[in-house]
């Protein structure tokens, strides 16, 4: 993720006691270490409510929803800030892919830049929807990218797609 | 008996790895800096 340049709040420090912007964050970043995701969104949207369009803040409150394994609020939230500028259109594709609306999801991923963590997900969408063929070949594209266990996958994607026999082969050059 | 061990058909295992990749941004930047002073400098990371 690129490292972002925002405006601080400091910088108007003269008169007015300065935001609670940073607390916050640093509240927000304990509550994310301890795995206290519902605390998480409530920080996020604390900090929300002061600076409305803070892309950390949606970042987190979105990733918060989802390790809570609330998909359906993680959904809404990506939509209601679907005007701004932040590229949200993974963890959509996640969501629609957990939600198994696969062909929405796999659209949500068309056009992005094919890294691995889109190449992943796609090839999980792929597996889903028994285009085993293609599965596979989108295996073979994250072969080199040390993704840890990916091999499992691609395992499971070959077998599914008839070709057992080239697991072994496969795992060798893996 | 006992009966013999034999292989059965199964489904192969699929790891939802996509979930890995939903990261929270590194928010060092965002929180307040804390100011360390003398004594804890001296104490070297023990905090």
């Amino acid at each position: 993720m690129a490292p972002k340049s925002k405006e601080k709040p400091k910088t108007s420090a003269s008169s007015q006691p300065p935001p609670a912007i940073e607390d916050l964050f640093t509240t927000l970043d304990r509550h994310i270490q301890r795995s206290e995701y519902e605390q998480a969104v409530k920080v996020a949207d604390q900090v929300l409510s002061i600076a409305p369009a803070d892309e950390d803040a949606i970042r987190c409150k979105v990733v918060a929803l989802v390790k809570d394994d609330k998909i359906d609020d993680a959904l809404s939230v990506i939509h209601s800030f679907h005007k701004l500028p932040i590229d949200l259109g993974f963890q959509k594709a996640y969501c629609l892919y957990r939600q198994n609306k696969l062909d929405e999801a796999l659209e949500c991923l068309r056009g992005r830049e094919r890294d691995s963590e889109t190449l992943l997900l796609e090839a999980q969408i792929l597996y889903r929807l028994g285009k085993t063929d293609a599965c596979v070949d989108v295996y073979r594209k994250l072969q080199n990218s040390e993704i840890e266990t990916a091999e499992v996958n691609f395992v499971a994607s070959l077998v599914s797609a008839g070709k057992a026999s080239q697991v072994k082969g496969a795992l060798e050059s893996w | 008996f006992p009966p013999g061990f034999e292989t059965i058909p199964r489904n192969p295992i699929v790891l939802d790895l996509a979930y890995n990749c939903i990261e929270f941004p590194v928010l060092e930047e965002r929180k307040k800096t804390e100011r360390k002073g003398f004594i804890s400098r001296l104490w070297g990371g023990r905090n």
